[in-house]
């Protein structure tokens, strides 16, 4: 059985597929999205992540590091510096910490031990239609792992669901297809430029990858569109959006809503996010999305 | 998109609807604005009667002295009132039943201590309780009991009463009983001091009683009344004993008629007065109607709902019930509701008008007891099921009372469902619909593990528990209109169990010692030391009960109810000889146990495993609460806990469940069949932990324990719901008679139907495996804190505590922390 690296398993997960369904977070991702809700997704290691509101700036944390990386910020608040902190292997911090204040993001798990987790719950699947999802991170960043999580899946008869950012190789893609029997297949900004800017890729591969699958498979495929205030919300980006999708011969697409969740998460990995949207604006710009793809002919969800 | 907490703004709840009509809207506003009062009418009546009837077999002085004050008592009938009848004069009114317990109002009178749990138990302050001290500044009233309203002349009359009750009252004969027969009397007293047992329960000893309302609808009164005149006749009359009874419901029932022909009078009166012409034909149509029921059957729908509300009244009248409840309401009037005459969008108004009748019934005991209930009565109505046949039994009246609640939204009555594959979609989705308003019911309860436990318990057919399975109170199946309903609702405290366990036999918190001293070595010892304690405590507390049923057998027997319980009329025995058919009702009651469960995985994994204290050191934190000790006590948080779905904590619960099953029915009830396991919840989770010392598991001294009876301590539940199902489920749930398991979901986790059919596939699922009963909290917490801040932008916020919900802001702030404080699933 191989190993790889996740960062987070959640039961009765109901947003990302069909039914009830078990939700597995893969950790690495190649893109840097400046909007990013799991930042803690995106570094392929280990990690530690404060958790601020429980802190209670005792210090402990850093007399107990290794690498001296305890620090105060510029009001004498608790910070990490990431540039020192090594990721010990017994995360020191985390075992120091007397209130919780932090933790461990990211462990390497067996792929055999993460299916026998996803078995536990497969009645609930069975009676709702649900199954497994595999999320990150890009799943497709650990291809060996991800194809063994895949396999054993397919093996128990458990439906299994790939959320991708479609960044991927596309032999590895097309070689997985046939194990998956879903692609959530979450796009954001059309140009090649901004795309480039607000995610630290190009996103020529993606779109390569997003018509191939289309192609191939399209019953297979849900596209979701990441509707993101004054970022994918333009009528430039929608327009294009829509005109891929009758290119590709798929009529409906679901909108993932921004929401301000991840914000915290930026500061207890001592970060600081490229793009701090406006939350207030996320429902009005969520519903002009909606209405201008219903009046371009692609149903929304 | 994955999950966090954001500091912003919280989601809704995702259904909002409002009542029917203006009528309807104009009756739930006309309740939350009311205050809440004391009504002495029936007990000063009762009194006046009781003066008089000495000498007479208690039977008929019980029957004589509830007839009587039956007979007099003023016929209330407000303005938009369509169905007559009420408890009391006042919309929010309660009755001091002094009969019962003179003792606790006494106290209050006398400005003494009610019992040693009062410490431990708080109400709330917000809306009509809000509404009471207000006006009573105002008024120149008394605020009686903490929350209601009483004028001074009522007040005098309830001295007068509670004064000549104080002697002969159910309590206090009870109490000279058992304190003189029981050897361990002071064991119960250092208990009660300790808080390991819930306060004395004689103010409201009874309830989970569901009255034959079938065969009172069917049959009407008068019918009933022919037949009981033929035993009269007939030479069974020479059987003394049964023939008091008979005489005692033929005296009750004259008296039933009575009260109904003072509503019919009233209406008319109304009528007649009238000057609105749509107001007096609707006057007049009450007036008909309660001409001809309960004497005779219904006509048509409204008669029926007529007919069921005099019986329940008339029950509800007569003791000081807790759990007493409405049962399968859907089946009761389904014929008459097939018989046509009524829309469905009228009836649904109709229920409407129920609903907010039932929840103007108010509760007035000891503080203790008040507290505990927080003002709810459990009237519990359960919607689908089977029929004898075994077929779904789900109707559309089930779904008229479902959009019935879902547009009122009152607290009372609680709804629930008897859940089987094949009930109808439409009808677990509008069930899912009223899950997703956000009062918390209805609760899912599985019928097959009913049926198991009833059937083997009772011996009874399998079609008679199919026809009659209901729940009275919160979480208790019984058999409706056939099971024994004076039962104990104590309950025993496992938390103050380990406390003892813990201590040597010391309540660490009050100092007395209730157990010989023991020191435990190992894992084994000290399970070993908890399980003995635990059994001692429990047969006494039945022991104890025991006595107190005696008392209540020649003091306060239920004469009214027991005529619509079978067979009681047929054995010519009321309920408390053993008149039922059911007699296997009583219950031994306990919550606390997730607590001992992670407590004792804790002790072993950290003191036994991992040695990384010894039992020394962790006493020491214990005593310290914690302090100074927190590398300790995270690795006690971070030891397997229940609810996880891990085998290290579960098989712990489970050892000790089984234990408590098989030790419980050794003794008798007080009719002569073993009690029944049972584990509930009520508030108890919250004085029961203010009560108790710091746990091994983490918890801090003082803070409540695990609500529920499966539910997993707030916080420690770290996989999700689904692994909480699969903890819950191994638990045997047909070893006992009730069981309880709170989950909170945010309210984006059951979003559109996709939302709502896959909490129901999460409801089946786990029914499969199979748990017993499950009810959800769909909040977002951060509105609960809003509601904390800005109460009075919340004055008709539901949600549910235990097996009852309640407004938000007439609860007590622990109770309000407790219910925000339990982990929330799904964002």
């Amino acid at each position: 059985m191989s190993r790889g690296l996740v960062f987070d398993v959640q039961r009765y997960a109901v947003h990302d597929g069909p039914g009830i369904r078990t939700l597995v977070f893969l950790k690495g991702c190649p893109l840097r999205c400046a909007w990013c809700c799991n930042p803690e997704s995106q570094q392929a290691r280990p990690e530690p992540m404060r958790r601020p509101a429980l802190c209670a700036a005792c210090r402990t944390c850093a007399s107990a590091c290794p690498a001296g990386a305890g620090k105060r910020d510029g009001r004498g608040g608790p910070v990490l510096d990431r540039e020192r902190c090594a990721a010990c292997a017994d995360f020191a911090c985390v075992q120091a910490c007397p209130h919780d204040a932090i933790s461990r993001v990211g462990r390497e798990a067996d792929a055999g031990e993460l299916l026998f987790e996803i078995e536990q719950d497969r009645d609930f699947y069975r009676n709702s239609g649900g199954g497994a999802t595999f999320s990150g991170g890009e799943p497709f960043f650990q291809p060996e792992f991800l194809g063994e999580l895949l396999a054993g899946c397919r093996s128990r008869g458990i439906h299994a669901a790939v959320e991708t950012c479609g960044h991927a190789r596309t032999d590895i893609l097309l070689a997985l297809e046939p194990s998956i029997d879903l692609f959530l297949f979450d796009l954001k900004v059309l140009d090649a430029q901004a795309h480039c800017r607000l995610t630290g890729q190009d996103n020529g591969l993606i779109l390569d990858n997003f018509h191939r699958l289309a192609s191939r498979c399209p019953d297979k495929v849900t596209a979701r569109l990441t509707v993101i205030p004054g970022v994918s919300d333009s009528e430039e980006n929608v327009s294009a959006f829509a005109g891929l999708l009758h290119e590709t011969g798929l009529e409906t697409v679901e909108l993932l809503a921004y929401h301000p969740l991840g914000l915290g998460k930026w500061d207890g990995l001592d970060r600081e996010p490229l793009l701090r949207p406006e939350p207030g604006l996320a429902a009005s710009s969520l519903a002009e999305v909606k209405l201008r793809l219903t009046r371009q002919g692609i149903s929304c969800r | 998109m994955t999950t966090a907490r954001t500091e912003t703004a919280f989601t809704p709840r995702e259904v909002a609807a409002s009542p029917s009509t203006e009528r309807t809207a104009f009756l739930k506003r006309r309740y939350l604005e009311e205050p809440l009062r004391v009504d002495v009418d029936y007990l000063r009546l009762l009194t006046e009667s009781h003066r008089r009837t000495g000498g007479l077999p208690v039977l008929e002085r019980r029957a004589e002295d509830h007839a009587y004050a039956l007979e007099r008592l003023t016929p209330v009938i407000h303005p938009h009132d369509e169905i007559a009848a009420n408890k009391t004069r006042y919309i929010r009114g309660a009755i001091p039943y002094a009969n019962y317990a003179a003792g606790p109002f006494l106290k209050e009178m006398r400005r003494q201590v009610q019992d040693a749990q009062q410490k431990h138990v708080e109400q709330g302050r917000g809306g009509g309780i809000a509404g009471a001290l207000e006006r009573a500044r105002k008024e120149g009233c008394r605020v009686f009991s903490g929350k209601f309203l009483i004028s001074p002349q009522d007040y005098e009359t309830l001295r007068e009463a509670c004064e000549y009750w104080e002697g002969k009252c159910f309590m206090s004969s009870g109490q000279r009983l058992w304190k003189a027969r029981m050897l361990e009397a002071g064991f119960i007293e250092k208990g009660w001091a300790a808080g390991l047992y819930t306060a004395p329960h004689e103010p409201c000893p009874e309830g989970r009683l569901i009255l034959d309302f079938e065969t009172a609808l069917a049959k009407g009164y008068w019918r009933m009344l022919d037949e009981i005149e033929q035993r009269l006749a007939s030479p069974d009359r020479r059987d003394g004993r049964r023939a008091e009874f008979w005489r005692a419901a033929k005296r009750v029932l004259g008296g039933a008629l009575a009260f109904a022909e003072n509503y019919a009078k009233e209406a008319e009166r109304l009528a007649a007065a009238e000057p609105d012409p749509e107001r007096r034909k609707r006057l007049g149509r009450m007036a008909a109607a309660c001409r001809r029921v309960p004497a005779q059957p219904p006509r048509d729908f409204r008669e029926a709902v007529q007919s069921f509300w005099f019986t329940y009244i008339l029950g509800h009248l007569e003791g000081s019930h807790l759990g007493y409840s409405p049962g399968r309401l859907d089946q009761t009037l389904w014929p008459y509701y097939q018989a046509g005459g009524v829309t469905y969008e009228e009836a649904v108004e109709l229920f409407e008008e129920l609903f907010v009748k039932m929840t103007q019934i108010e509760y007035l005991a000891s503080l203790s007891w008040q507290g505990l209930g927080h003002g709810n009565l459990y009237q519990n109505l359960i919607l689908g099921g089977l029929d004898e046949r075994g077929r779904p039994a789900d109707n559309e009246l089930s779904l008229a009372i479902l959009d019935a609640q879902i547009r009122m939204q009152m607290t009372q009555p609680t709804l629930s469902v008897w859940h089987d594959d094949s009930l109808s979609e439409k009808f677990l989705l509008k069930a899912a619909e009223c899950v997703k308003t956000g009062v918390g019911y209805p609760a899912f309860f599985n019928l097959k593990t009913y049926i198991a436990h009833e059937t083997a318990a009772s011996g009874l057919p399998i079609e008679t528990v199919r026809k009659h399975a209901a729940m009275g109170g919160c979480t208790e199946p019984v058999l409706q209109g056939m099971s024994y309903g004076v039962v104990q609702a104590g309950f025993v405290n496992h938390g103050k169990l380990l406390d003892l366990t813990l201590n040597d036999g010391v309540d660490p918190v009050t100092g007395d010692r209730l157990f010989e001293p023991r020191k435990p070595k190992s894992y084994e010892d000290i399970r070993a030391s908890y399980l003995d304690k635990m059994r001692v405590s429990v047969r006494l507390w039945q022991r104890y009960w025991n006595h107190v049923m005696a008392a209540h057998r020649e003091t306060v027997p239920l004469v009214f109810c027991s005529v619509f319980v079978r067979d009681c009329v047929g054995r010519g025995l009321c309920m408390d000889d053993g008149g039922a058919v059911l007699n296997g009702t009583p219950t031994t009651l306990s919550s606390g146990l997730v607590n001992v469960a992670n407590s004792l995985a804790a002790i072993k994994k950290l003191c036994f495993e991992d040695k990384a204290c010894g039992l020394g050191e962790l006493k020491a934190a214990l005593d310290a609460d914690w302090k100074g000790h927190e590398a300790l006590r995270k690795a006690a948080l971070a030891a397997p806990k229940w609810g996880n779905d891990d085998d290290r904590a579960d098989d712990v619960f489970l050892g000790l469940f089984d234990e408590y099953c098989r030790w419980v029915p050794g003794e008798m009830n007080y009719l002569g069949e073993p009690y029944d396991p049972s584990m509930l919840a009520i508030s108890t989770p919250v004085p029961f932990g203010k009560a108790c010392a710091a746990f091994p598991d983490g918890r801090r001294a003082g803070e409540p324990l695990a609500d529920g009876v499966t539910s997993p301590f707030p916080g420690t539940d770290r996989r999700g719901p689904t692994a909480v199902a699969r903890s819950s489920a191994k638990v045997d749930h047909t070893r006992i008679r009730g069981g309880l398991l709170n989950l909170k979901f945010h309210p984006s986790a059951l979003r559109g139907e996709a939302g709502s059919r896959n909490l129901l596939a999460f409801i089946k699922t786990y029914f499969e495996k199979p748990g017993f009963h499950v009810q959800f909290n769909v909040v977002d917490s951060r509105m609960l804190r809003d509601a904390q801040e800005r109460p009075e932008a919340y004055r008709d916020l539901v949600v549910r505590v235990a097996g009852f919900s309640a407004y938000w802001v007439e609860m007590s702030k622990a109770l309000q922390d407790q219910v925000i404080w339990r982990t929330e699933h799904g964002l």
